[in-house]
């Protein structure tokens, strides 16, 4: 079972650690993301997706969902501003999350624990202070 | 030519019915299908896209006082958004042109708001400079035609309105944050707090999640409870962060303005009905004497109008499609044209 926890001071050792990461998940991988706004969830993605060669991530707060592909085939959700869980239901989240073909990461996804799978790769980024970040990768079963 | 336009990409369900550049009917659900939410906000749904889109045609039709046979061009949203709510509106408009055998065009929504300056009496000009800000999008375009746009920056991170729904969520305005947060800020003050805005290496791509945390900061730095912030501060606060974010908007399309040759302005998206971004849009034309064009408030938002003004357009540009053409979820790099040979100098 993967675990790391990794204290970061610059945008760039985020990237480093987010590059790292994408060498641990691979296709089917879901990753969720927790942290207050502005810890640098959607950040984090981008950079991993760096190693994808996606280079037009960007939050997916409003869209709900962000498809992307390069390497990979990547899904980036964001539960921010879901009022109920029905409405992920009808967006098809099930299909998404089922799609073995792509890595899935969800930002926000404690607002709605339901509806996340067990086996998953667990993210948290605590704010420090105002430049360092406690980011803490846990691999669920 | 009698244009049907029908959107679904995200929460609105609209259709609309031009001729040419007049608007027969523009109905977006929201304002015209009264549909009891108990007032909140709705639900976002493919079910509610599907149960809106009949009555809003019917309603579409009895107010341009045609009938479905009169249609020259079927046109629907085809991407970006959310699959599941596109394919409501593409496939419906797409059964449509197939049963009434009509032409069918499938749009680009950002091309739709890109474009929407035409629904105004006064026109944008090409080559123009057009900034596309809603809840999902920032991005600066060099339009030439209605075939070529070059893009010249995007946001790296967050999208303009993005920002002003998080903010508002934050100092306990709520959803949507747009309106909320502009009345609050027309009673306080734009200098009381300097909220950073992000430089970047992108010459006119943009950043709000930076001034998004520094809003967070502030409050945890100056309130105990920052869910229970005092009433009589929050004007100061919306104020000064609408302030940071529309002069991170203007700085670029300034920037843009002083190095592209253009004719016109044009300011499009949800939150180009912000008084305040509309008002330094007035400056920066004025400034350099461009023409600006914003359309009205019933075309910033999502809308079906500029929809079938852009199916109207691609059709008369020759474009023809298959009904086969499906719905996608995401702006692929390829929509805009890659800015090859810079634009000539402006000699200012």
């Amino acid at each position: 079972m993967f675990k790391k926890e990794i204290i970061v001071q610059t945008l760039a050792e985020t990237a480093e650690a987010a590059s790292e990461f994408a060498n641990v998940i691979k296709k089917g991988s879901v990753i969720t993301l927790t942290g207050n706004l502005g810890a640098g969830k959607t950040y984090f993605v981008k950079a991993l997706c760096k190693k994808y060669n996606i280079l037009n991530v960007s939050s997916p707060s409003f869209a709900i969902v962000n498809t992307y592909s390069g390497k990979e085939i990547v899904h980036h959700f964001d539960f921010y501003r879901i009022i109920s869980v029905n409405e992920l239901y009808d967006i098809g989240f099930e299909e998404y999350i089922s799609d073995e073909e792509a890595v899935v990461f969800i930002e926000w996804a404690e607002l709605f624990e339901e509806i996340i799978p067990k086996k998953r790769f667990q993210i948290n980024i605590d704010f420090i202070n105002d430049y360092k970040r406690k980011i803490n990768i846990e691999e669920r079963k | 030519m009698i244009v049907l336009g029908i959107e679904s990409s995200c929460d609105e369900t609209s259709v609309s019915i031009i001729n040419e550049e007049k608007i027969l009917a523009n109905l977006i659900s929201s304002q015209d299908f009264h549909v009891n939410y108990g007032g909140v906000v709705p639900e976002l749904s493919s079910r509610a896209h599907l149960q809106m889109v009949i009555p809003l045609l019917r309603k579409a039709l009895s107010e341009s006082n045609l009938t479905l046979k009169e249609i020259d061009i079927i046109s629907a949203t085809a991407g970006p958004g959310l699959i599941g709510a596109l394919l409501v509106g593409l496939t419906f408009g797409k059964g449509l042109a197939y049963s009434l055998k009509k032409e069918f065009v499938p749009v680009n929504h950002i091309e739709g708001h890109i474009y929407s300056g035409f629904l105004m009496e006064e026109k944008p000009e090409f080559p123009y400079l057009c900034l596309v800000v809603s809840g999902g999008h920032t991005l600066l375009l060099l339009v030439k035609d209605f075939t070529t746009i070059y893009k010249l920056g995007s946001t790296i991170d967050d999208a303009a309105g993005e920002a002003f729904d998080k903010v508002s969520k934050m100092i306990g305005l709520g959803y949507p944050g747009g309106p909320k947060i502009q009345s609050e800020a027309e009673r306080g003050n734009k200098n009381a707090i300097k909220f950073p805005i992000a430089q970047l290496k992108g010459k006119y791509d943009f950043s709000f999640s930076g001034v998004k945390t520094s809003v967070l900061r502030y409050l945890q730095q100056n309130y105990s409870d920052i869910s229970n912030i005092p009433e009589d501060d929050i004007p100061d606060i919306a104020a000064s962060f609408q302030y940071a974010v529309i002069k991170a908007l203007s700085g670029k399309v300034e920037k843009a303005m002083k190095s592209n040759e253009i004719k016109s302005l044009s300011l499009v998206g949800g939150v180009a009905a912000n008084r305040a971004l509309r008002n330094s849009f007035e400056q920066l034309a004025k400034k350099y004497s461009n023409k600006l064009v914003i359309p009205d408030l019933q075309f910033c938002g999502d809308n079906a109008a500029m929809i079938a003004y852009r199916g109207c357009s691609l059709y008369k540009s020759g474009r023809r499609f298959q009904l086969s053409a499906n719905a996608y979820p995401s702006l692929s790099q390829e929509t805009f044209a890659k800015l090859v040979i810079p634009p000539a100098k402006r000699n200012k």
